[in-house]
């Protein structure tokens, strides 16, 4: 029947978040070297130990090579045509809201992330960044009467120098990777969250990065600790403007649970894609990773990824603590000639430790979507165990769904449980919502968050919607 | 436009002597839905070879006739299932042409089926499912859509209808549902869309006494004088308990017989290889796998 | 690979020795046999033993090999099994060393040596079709290998074949090849026997050609010990219609590798396949398949198992490929892993690879030990729990072992794996 081509075509849509904006900015010359990486870290008026960090990553990243085992494909990526810093031009950052730039606010404004005192969000605390800086974060006074750290990792370096020290690079060593060992030479903001012993973040977290210059790449860092019995739920959402040339992105992103505490990740990643023709498009190569040091600690993954030209990213847990337990919860949408190799790494270390893996891979066009994954159950972690389930869902005959899981066990008191299948919209599905009245449009839309379901009701609420909203965004077009 | 008499005249009267010229109930009312000399195929076999059937307000029909005999084509084809294609003849709607329209905008019309094998949609709430139908058929109605208070107060009221568990609403569409569990959502539907034209396809299949009981109940509690109902049925025990104005007998793919409730009696007593008589060798049922009945 | 490593060593020392060709016992080897040999020596010479590093050996070393010494395997003194005499509705082949298994045996209706033309214009291109030309186990085979068993299937078969390859005691390296024509509506059910019970190695490489609407029961059955090694690749290229029912069952061996390899050419064929690999002391047991559908509506129905032991290790990896021609593929695949030690080691890596949107694929794996539930329900009906432990093992065991040919009863395999290989 023909409405399987048309399926396909709603899967197009115009990028909304495509808009440059036109501030100025100061660059430093494009090329890395070591005097890029010290220059970065003086801009910063960082302490020895986070230059001495850089350094350090950058002669690691020196000996290291690409990695070359995902199923993508794209062409070589120079690392001396891309810009290492780029700012708005303004000083230090400020106080208030009202000194910033009002074209950066309206900026956000237009991402649908409102930063002024008189239309943010009444319950979540946003960090904005943009280019290489913070300019902004939300609530903050209100979050420290808490005892809340949130800001950028910038002004954390400052403020909390002992408490960076002290965990920054300890989930991911410098060495991790190619990507994590360069974004540990070079990164330039993100966001820190502290929440201390006992403490119950009050609102959401939340941080919005943006790339606006074409020739930048970005390399943010966040890092969150939750102390003993601490919680907090934090997202994060991207977009950047269109260019016809690829930007990269090389995120790290470390998660430190202590006992009882609970850390909620979500994110929700719309980076530009590139267009059909698979033209331009950021490369989003990210390292996520926590570890749940621990005894009864939580942490939980839940990521919406529909935009970027290519997504290379496996946020993981580390489960260390006794009982300590994981989560991990995606969607994957890929659309045109997209590629997205992602999924989870959940490494079973101590007793008593679970993990639950949920990923819903959705390909559409021409694109690729793989989910890869690993689950190691290690010798000392007796009864562990991990349930993955792994679903892909093909629109059209000419998109690849992928399934490469991984799984060890060194441990017989344990169990791994893994499934997974492929399906697609059913014919006689759609007949039946359009007989109800429902547009095939619509109907596509609703399967498709009916499949991802499990995922979306992992969101926080005020997200949720945000998520679902976002995946139909990526399915209207024009019907017929 | 040939009267429902013209039309039997051609239809039956040719093979038969016998030959049931039967009163319209209110000669005034509104025709509803008005099919003329319909052929359909499925990819290349033709399943429908010349249907006339007038439904006006205030009707309820019944179709029988055995397996592969074209019924269910017939009412998937009304809906606008897109496996089957219109060789010839016309399919009006309140006067106007139904066949150009997409399925959605049929529903949205008044035109409703109940399937025979309602689809599982995992995943989908049945609750947003209901309320999203709802709505798209209240704006073509011109009435004010219902926020999701509204519909659950509206809801709750017309799950009495089928005697069914609010839990229900909280499941994926059809999912895990029981055979009887899915027939009485179609039902809950019918109540919900409030069609003019209600197509109920084998809607007593799968279903115990009671759950036939409650479904049919359920209809005759929705049937009204402003809309005609179409049963799609096999046997006679439905027809116990939704009186049928008219009754028709298809096979090979045309109305044979059309005549009062008594035919279905007369049916489940003779079976229907007397209706067969009167096929030319090459209408012989036996020609029509039932197997290209599309389910 | 640096040429002075002992590993470089020892292939160089195994490629010298098999360097004059074997004497050509059945078939010719000129033409295309000693090409294939001379390119796959260059190959080996050229790359050396895999390295962990590609993705294919990421989780099996071949280190174990070099303990083998580099010298041909002769035939065993006493190559009968007294102790397993054939099944009287079997005809056994011995298979091994210069000897023509064919010589001085009436071959039954329907099964005829291949004729040389034939075998050389067929040799390799089943390895072709499943792609896996490149696969170090066929290229170390073609290597060695000097002759080859080469049948043609024709019409039903009735006695089922036995192909036995026993290394007894002996040290060495035992190259074997087989190459099957299955004709258009042909029937044959086979079992592939290896024993070994030393340092010894078995490469064997199989290439069966099935014609539409031909069906091959093939069974291997493979029973190692001490630090005996076995290197199984197993090609089959399915024409639409035929049914490839493939059950493989090893155990015993200090390292074992199989490598099914099946492509449906133009799909709408069956493929079902079933597995069982044991591992204990320091063993490893590896089995990578590759199932291909090239055309429509074809059939896999995969359920691999392992077992393991002390600090044994198992190695899953299954790949399912349905590109875009593959369309109504139906496709399922099934690993559960038996773990009952905390030295030992699984790992399971099932694949999919989907571009096709209209089709049914579903695969699954477990690692757990054996069900505590089950085991108390058998020992609160007086069962020790040994006895109960047993009883699950085997039950695990025998839904593979129930899939082997009939004849391989004569071999009593569920004892020889479950006693000999995990004595508890």
């Amino acid at each position: 029947m023909t409405s399987t081509a048309s399926v396909g075509d709603l899967v197009s849509q115009p990028y909304r978040y495509g808009f440059v904006t036109d501030i100025e900015t100061e660059k430093i010359a494009k090329g890395l070297d070591e005097d890029v990486v010290r220059l970065i870290s003086a801009k910063k008026h960082e302490p020895a130990f986070l230059l001495n960090f850089r350094l350090r990553a950058y002669a690691q990243w020196l000996q290291m090579e690409e990695p070359d085992w995902a199923a993508l494909g794209h062409g070589p990526i120079d690392y001396q045509e891309m810009i290492y810093y780029a700012a708005p031009k303004q000083q230090s950052k400020k106080a208030s809201l009202d000194e910033v730039d009002p074209k950066l606010l309206e900026t956000f404004d237009k991402l649908g992330i409102p930063l002024s005192e008189q239309k943010r969000l009444s319950n979540v605390a946003v960090d904005a960044v943009f280019d290489s800086v913070s300019i902004a974060t939300t609530y903050r006074e209100k979050l420290a009467e808490h005892g809340v750290i949130f800001c950028s990792i910038s002004e954390a370096v400052k403020d909390y120098p002992d408490l960076i020290e002290r965990y920054l690079g300890t989930v991911v060593p410098s060495n991790d990777n190619f990507f994590a060992a360069l974004n540990s030479a070079v990164f330039s903001d993100g966001s820190f969250v502290f929440i201390p012993k006992g403490v119950c973040c009050p609102m959401e977290l939340s941080t919005y990065f943006r790339i606006n210059s074409g020739d930048t790449g970005q390399f943010e860092r966040t890092l969150i600790v939750a102390e003993e019995a601490a919680s907090v739920s934090y997202l994060e959402g991207c977009t950047a403007p269109m260019f016809d040339t690829n930007q990269l992105h090389a995120a790290v992103v470390e998660l430190v649970a202590l006992d009882d505490a609970n850390i909620k990740y979500s994110t929700v990643q719309n980076w530009y894609a590139g267009d059909e023709k698979g033209v331009g498009g950021i490369y989003n190569f990210v390292t996520k990773r926590g570890q749940c040091r621990g005894a009864r600690s939580h942490i939980s993954w839940t990521q919406v990824e529909t935009g970027s030209a290519i997504t290379w990213k496996y946020p993981s847990c580390v489960l260390q603590g006794v009982d300590s337990s994981g989560e991990f919860y995606s969607v994957a949408l890929t659309n045109n000639l997209q590629q997205a190799d992602t999924g989870t790494k959940m490494i079973h270390v101590a007793p008593g430790t679970r993990s639950t893996i949920i990923s819903k891979g959705i390909s559409a066009g021409r694109s690729s979507n793989s989910y890869r994954g690993l689950v190691q159950i290690g010798p000392k972690a007796v009864g562990a165990r991990n349930y993955s389930q792994c679903d892909s869902m093909l629109i059209g005959d000419t998109a690849a769904a992928n399934t490469f899981p991984y799984l060890r066990s060194q441990q017989p008191d344990a169990s791994i449980e893994h499934e997974a299948s492929t399906c697609r919209i059913s014919e006689d599905q759609l007949f039946y919502l359009q007989s109800r009245g429902i547009g095939l449009e619509e109907s596509v839309s609703m399967m498709v968050s009916g499949f991802c379901r499990d995922v979306f009701n992992q969101l926080p609420m005020e997200f949720a919607a945000e998520a679902d909203k976002l995946l139909a965004l990526k399915l209207e077009g024009s019907v017929g | 436009m040939p009267t429902i008499l013209e039309s039997l005249d051609l239809d039956c009267s040719l093979f038969h002597s016998y030959s049931l010229l039967f009163p319209v109930i209110r000669p005034d009312a509104t025709i509803l839905l008005e099919i003329r000399n319909l052929h359909a195929k499925v990819g290349d076999q033709p399943i429908l070879k010349g249907v006339d059937l007038t439904l006006r307000a205030g009707e309820i029909h019944a179709v029988m006739g055995r397996n592969g005999s074209g019924k269910s084509t017939l009412s998937k084809l009304l809906a606008g299932h897109p496996a089957y294609t219109v060789t010839a003849g016309t399919v009006h709607y309140k006067g106007e042409d139904l066949l150009t329209l997409a399925p959605e905008e049929r529903a949205r019309a008044g035109v409703f089926l109940g399937f025979q094998y309602p689809v599982e949609i995992p995943g989908v709430s049945n609750l947003e499912f209901l309320r999203v139908a709802t709505n798209s058929r209240r704006v073509a109605q011109g009435v004010e859509e219902l926020d999701t208070f509204a519909f659950e107060d509206l809801v709750r009221e017309r799950l009495k209808v089928v005697q069914m568990d609010p839990a229900f609403l909280e499941r994926s569409v059809n999912e895990g549902f029981s055979g009887g569990e899915k027939k009485r959502n179609e039902i809950l539907q019918m109540a919900l869309l409030e069609p003019l034209v209600a197509i109920l396809d084998e809607t007593d299949s799968g279903l115990d006494i009671d759950a036939l009981r409650i479904v049919s109940a359920g209809v005759n509690q929705l049937a009204t004088p402003d809309n005609c109902i179409l049963l799609i049925t096999h046997y006679q025990r439905l027809l116990d308990e939704i009186t049928p104005d008219f009754v028709h007998v298809m096979a090979a793919g045309r109305i044979l017989r059309t005549g009062g409730k008594e035919l279905a009696l007369e049916l489940e007593r003779r079976g229907y290889d007397w209706i067969d008589e009167g096929l030319e060798s090459s209408d012989q049922v036996d020609s029509i796998a039932p197997a290209l009945e599309v389910v | 690979m640096s040429p002075g490593s002992a590993s470089a060593v020892w292939l160089e020392s195994v490629l010298r020795v098999f360097e004059p060709s074997l004497p050509a016992a059945v078939g010719a080897t000129a033409g295309d046999l000693a090409q294939s040999r001379t390119a796959a020596r260059d190959h080996l010479r050229r790359l050396g033993l895999p390295p962990t590093r590609q993705e294919a050996w990421r989780f099996t070393s071949l280190a174990p090999l070099i303990a083998v010494p580099p010298r041909v395997l002769p035939m065993p003194e006493q190559a009968f099994e007294p102790n397993h005499p054939p099944a009287s509705k079997a005809l056994r082949l011995y298979w091994g060393g210069d000897r023509d298994p064919l010589a001085g045996v009436d071959l039954p209706e329907g099964l005829s040596r291949l004729e040389t033309s034939v075998q050389d214009a067929l040799l390799g291109t089943v390895l072709q079709t499943a792609g896996t030309t490149d696969s170090w186990l066929a290229r170390f085979n073609a290597a060695l290998v000097g002759q080859v068993l080469a049948l043609r299937v024709r019409g039903r078969v009735a006695l089922p074949l036995e192909l036995v390859s026993d290394c007894g005691q002996e040290t060495g390296v035992r190259p074997l090849r087989l190459l099957l024509l299955l004709e258009e509506d042909a029937s044959l059910e086979l079992l592939q026997v290896h024993r070994a019970s030393d340092t010894s190695l078995t490469t064997v490489v199989v290439e069966a050609q099935l014609a539409p609407r031909s069906r091959l029961r093939h069974g291997v059955l493979a029973q190692g010990a001490g630090a005996s090694c076995l290197l199984a690749h197993l090609a089959f290229s399915q024409s639409p219609a035929s049914e490839l029912d493939l059950t493989t069952v090893v155990g015993g061996w200090g390292l074992v590798r199989l490598e099914p390899a099946i492509s449906q050419v133009m799909g709408a064929a069956a493929t079902r396949l079933r597995g069982l690999q044991v591992a204990r002391d320091r063993q490893i047991a590896d089995l990578h398949s590759l199932v291909r559908f090239e055309g429509p509506e074809g059939q896999l129905d995969q359920l691999q198992k392992a077992v393991v032991d002390d600090a044994g290790r198992s190695i899953f990896h299954g790949a399912v490929q349905v590109p875009q021609a593959a369309q109504r593929t139906s496709a399922s695949q099934l690993s559960r892993n038996l773990l009952l030690c905390d030295r030992a080691r699984v790992d399971a890596i099932p694949q999919l690879e989907i571009v096709a949107d209209d089709v049914r694929c579903t695969h699954g794996a477990t690692v757990t030990r054996l069900q505590q539930e089950e085991l108390f329900y058998l020992r609160s009906r007086g069962l020790g729990s040994d006895q109960a432990a047993r009883l699950l093992l085997e039950g695990f065991c025998d839904e593979i072992l129930a899939s082997l040919p009939e004849s391989a009863s004569s071999w009593d395999p569920a004892a020889a794996l479950l006693r000999k290989a995990l004595p508890r």
